[in-house]
């Protein structure tokens, strides 16, 4: 099918926007967590802010990272089809 | 992406082919793929900048009563040092690798800096008064595969070269291997097998993770900007005057939040990773 077939091209448009999407979820109640966590962990010691919020922001990184593993596939999938 | 004052028409909209086109596009052909293209041009005023404000602030006198520029150079130092160094690396192996990690955070935080400028330095003309300009542009060198993949590769290496160094060969490849398992027998084999396997994929899957954590967060902060302050051109007719100002509200703190927070946050993570790598692979127990 031709990439000007309107089916195809609402599938890649559902495509990037599911994929991204749903990828969204996990990461989005990850970082949720680690916030929460840390505010928690803050009000137990406040004497431990400062290496708490630097491993706070370290796992943020590494959660939200994940958005974009899903981002980046969506792209791929979304480039593959003509 | 391009902004210009009449704003983006929806049908030349494309947003990937920014990050994309120019290398197709070089302003120097040269063999090897060495071309110099917008991504290279971005890559030398991040470091001639990164260079630079250093090199002022020190060449101006240290003062034991700090001025303003001074005090913002000891505190960007201070994170370099306290926060990303000391955090993942030995002490022997601050000498070497502190350099390294600082000036990679300085580096990259000085190349998500320039990306959120707009330049002149796009392929496309926009003629004003007669005149061929080039369009303004955001881009960031960091939105590019091939320099974050570069930078990633740089610490991988040294990680895997330090952990030679310091362990040994053999000790160095057993230390990848949890603690406390059991000996290699008939039984535990597979099993041993297995969690080597997996831990292999875990040190390829780094390589992965640093490179696209950097070069996404980039790519797309540049695109949800550039997406919202066209949302009412994307939309279009009537749409536009309704659409329009929230976009570009919304793509405005956006920006705010794009140039003040994850430029430097990216790069302290990089950083931060790049120290805990090389300081894991010279000391495996910690």
């Amino acid at each position: 099918m031709a990439a000007t077939d309107p089916t195809i091209q609402a599938a890649k448009a559902l495509e990037l926007g599911l994929a991204t999407g749903f990828g969204a979820i996990g990461p989005g109640i990850g970082v949720g967590f680690i916030f929460g966590k840390t505010i928690e962990a803050v009000g137990r010691q406040p004497e431990l802010r400062g290496q708490l919020q630097g491993l706070m922001w370290l796992g943020f990184a590494l959660t939200e990272a994940i958005v974009f593993y899903a981002l980046g596939m969506a792209f791929v999938a979304y480039s593959i089809v003509k | 992406m391009t902004l210009t004052l009449p704003l983006l028409a929806a049908s030349d909209f494309n947003p990937v082919s920014e990050f994309t086109d120019f290398i197709n596009d070089p302003y120097v052909n040269l063999p090897l793929g060495l071309d110099i293209n917008k991504a290279v041009v971005y890559i030398w005023m991040s470091g001639a900048l990164a260079i630079l404000i250093t090199l002022l602030v020190v060449r101006r006198g240290l003062k034991v009563r700090p001025d303003r520029a001074q005090t913002a150079a000891e505190a960007v130092y201070d994170v370099a040092y306290n926060q990303i160094a000391k955090a993942g690396l030995p002490s022997e192996g601050m000498r070497i690798w502190f350099p390294y990690v600082a000036s990679a955070f300085m580096f990259i935080w000085m190349m998500n800096l320039i990306g959120f400028i707009p330049l002149p330095f796009g392929s496309e003309k926009v003629s004003i008064a007669g005149l061929e300009l080039p369009k303004l542009q955001i881009y960031a060198a960091t939105a590019n595969l091939s320099v974050t993949l570069s930078l990633t590769l740089v610490t991988i290496l040294a990680s895997h070269i330090e952990g030679v160094r310091y362990n040994g060969l053999v000790k160095y490849f057993k230390s990848w291997m949890p603690s406390g398992m059991p000996a290699f027998g008939v039984k535990t084999a597979p099993l041993i097998i297995l969690i080597a396997l997996i831990e292999v994929i875990s040190q390829g899957v780094r390589i992965v993770s640093l490179s696209f954590r950097l070069f996404f967060n980039l790519l797309a902060g540049h695109l949800v900007i550039a997406v919202f302050l066209a949302m009412g051109a994307l939309i279009g007719g009537v749409a536009f005057y309704f659409i329009q100002p929230i976009g570009l509200a919304m793509g405005v703190a956006l920006f705010t939040l794009e140039a003040t927070l994850i430029a430097a946050l990216q790069a302290f993570i990089f950083a931060s990773l790049s120290a805990i790598y090389i300081g894991g692979a010279i000391h495996p127990d910690h």
